[in-house]
């Protein structure tokens, strides 16, 4: 995918099953946001094969539309409308949707129902993009940092009802514990090329972040952490004092793959 | 597409429910119009159209109500349209099914009662302040029902396709706010095109307020403000003619302009907002 001359999106190759939960990852202005809009047919593609659905996103009609769901990263429409008053007239489009009361309820946004939406604060606004984006019970669900300016609670509520969904769900996030915690995939997109794509394990082990052994006499980091624990156990001829291997975080995988393809 | 029929104006009902109860669009686009005739009728009272026996007040009602129409059409409508792109209602209504369908309703709904309920009550006020009385006939009532929706047809394409056109509400704001008080002035809405220089006059009649201020007139005003019309006669089937033409030309340009709005979609920001 080009804008102009500019190439943005050089290498995306992902495949989603059904049902799956997808995190995509990647710095600012990795694509992640043209890749969606791609995949929704807001953007035409320069180059590439997409199939959405068993659908060209770009000659989706409105029936296929309808299955689809999406919360895009900004929104400020409909300021002057009341939040219920417009959750209801979208859920209308859609051949059997949540019931508005409910889904408010669900989000948190029950005594908001009256307000005008120009009127609520950040995290209501998403809690709002998030309750329109899932109105219609879609069958597959765009996310695209969903979760920006939500507190704590909000978003502990928000994950509980994504995982409740029954729903395939491609998501963008700059909180890797929220991938960690919903996706059962990551792909990490970096300078338009998904660097890689699997579970969070498969994700660590393909980037080899160093593990952080630390014993009572001290602490090192080691792409081969079980190599040096039984070395350890060979130096101390039996049990290591206060032996602790921590495996890398999602976090820090992530960063040593940016890292290492920024270098 | 029943789906959107029945959509699409449960939309616009909603969209002018905002409009009623936001207080700044209230007053600026639904009240300010009425207020300030009721100003001028109070005002000009016992003022008569030059070599008539017409009010001045009465004949400008249906220069007002052609204004309203007009207004609706060539400047409200594309600064909504332009505030719609802008802050993604647009956008929004592309990610749901038939969503386009219902907004261009929703909003044709919207405007109709907006310009419906003004028209009403410039009506009332000249009714009860101005001297004006109702349309005389059937046949007055039937031209005031042709020529008050071709009126509002004739400005509508164009009007929307502005819109998509105009990078925000400012610009379109700023754009057409000048033309559209110019044509208020010379297009006989206040006062009669024939004070106006003969030239001043062609181009007056090049546009649609002049027509459909006329047709109204013919519709509401006696006879006897026959003197301050061009020609001294009542030109209904040029009113027709011309709101006519300004339709088909609409309805010919609009989709050219929103598509030069639309083109090399791939590769800018998406032209509806984002
Ligand atoms: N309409 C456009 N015209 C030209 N370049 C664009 C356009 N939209 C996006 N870009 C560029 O394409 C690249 C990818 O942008 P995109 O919005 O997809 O990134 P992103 O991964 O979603 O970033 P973020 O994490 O900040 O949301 C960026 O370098 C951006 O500047
Ligand atoms: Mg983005």
């Amino acid at each position: 995918m080009a804008y102009g001359k500019r190439e943005v999106l050089t290498g995306v190759d992902l495949r989603i099953s059904a049902g799956e939960t997808v995190a995509l990852l990647g710095p600012n202005g990795a694509g992640k946001t043209t890749t969606i809009e791609i995949m929704q047919g807001f953007r035409r593609r320069s180059a590439g094969d997409v199939t959405v659905l068993g659908t060209d996103p770009e000659k989706g009609d409105e029936t296929w539309r309808g299955r689809l769901g999406t919360v895009l990263q900004s929104w400020r429409d409909h300021p002057r409308w009341e939040v219920g008053t417009l959750l209801s007239q979208i859920a209308a489009h859609y051949p059997s949707p949540w019931d508005s009361d409910e889904l408010l309820a669900a989000l948190g946004l029950t005594a908001q129902a009256k307000v005008k939406i120009g009127m609520l604060s950040g995290g209501q606004r998403r809690r709002l993009d998030v309750a329109l984006g899932i109105v219609g019970r879609p069958e597959l669900l765009f996310l695209d940092e969903p979760t920006t300016g939500f507190d704590p609670e909000a978003r502990r509520e928000f994950h509980e009802l994504i995982r409740g969904l029954d729903t395939t769900i491609l998501l963008t996030t700059h909180d890797l514990a929220e991938a960690e915690r919903l996706a059962d995939r990551i792909a990490v997109l970096i300078d338009g090329r998904i660097a890689v794509y699997g579970t969070p394990e498969e994700l660590a082990r393909a980037v080899q972040a160093p593990s952080v052994v630390s014993w009572q006499d001290g602490s090192t980091e080691t792409h081969d952490p079980s190599q040096l624990a039984w070395e350890l156990h060979q130096k101390y001829g039996g049990p290591v004092p206060a032996l602790e291997i921590r495996r890398p975080t999602l976090e820090e995988s992530y960063l040593s793959l940016i890292e290492r393809s920024v270098a | 597409m029943s789906g959107i029929m029945r959509l699409g104006p449960r939309r616009g009902i909603a969209e002018f429910g905002t409009m009623v109860r936001d207080r700044k669009e209230l007053y600026n686009s639904i009240l300010g119009s009425a207020g300030i005739y009721a100003l001028l009728a109070v005002w000009l009272r016992d003022r008569k159209v030059a070599g008539t026996d017409v009010d001045l007040s009465t004949y400008m009602m249906a220069g007002m109500m052609a204004l309203v129409v007009f207004q609706i059409g060539l400047m409200n409508l594309p600064m909504m349209i332009a505030a719609d792109r802008e802050e993604g209602a647009l956008l929004r209504l592309r990610t749901v099914p038939g969503g386009i369908g219902s907004f261009l309703i929703g909003r044709a709904v919207s405007i109709t009662l907006a310009a419906t309920l003004q028209i009403a009550l410039i009506l009332a006020i000249g009714l009860a302040v101005g001297g004006a009385s109702l349309p005389a006939s059937p046949g007055h009532w039937l031209t005031l029902a042709w020529v008050l929706p071709l009126g509002m047809l004739a400005v509508v394409p164009l009007g929307a396709a502005l819109g998509a056109l105009l990078p925000n509400p400012r610009t379109a704001g700023a754009v057409l706010g000048l033309p559209v008080m110019g044509l208020l002035i010379i297009s006989g809405a206040m006062f009669p095109v024939t004070a106006m220089p003969e030239a001043v006059r062609w181009v007056a009649q090049a546009f649609p307020l002049y027509w459909q201020g006329h047709g109204i007139r013919a519709a509401l005003l006696s006879d006897s403000t026959l003197a301050a019309e061009i020609g001294g006669t009542w030109r209904l089937a040029e009113s027709a003619g011309i709101l006519a033409l300004w339709l088909v030309a609409g309805m010919v340009l609009a989709p050219r302009l929103l598509r030069r709005a639309t083109r090399g979609a791939a590769g800018t920001r998406s032209p509806v907002g984002s």
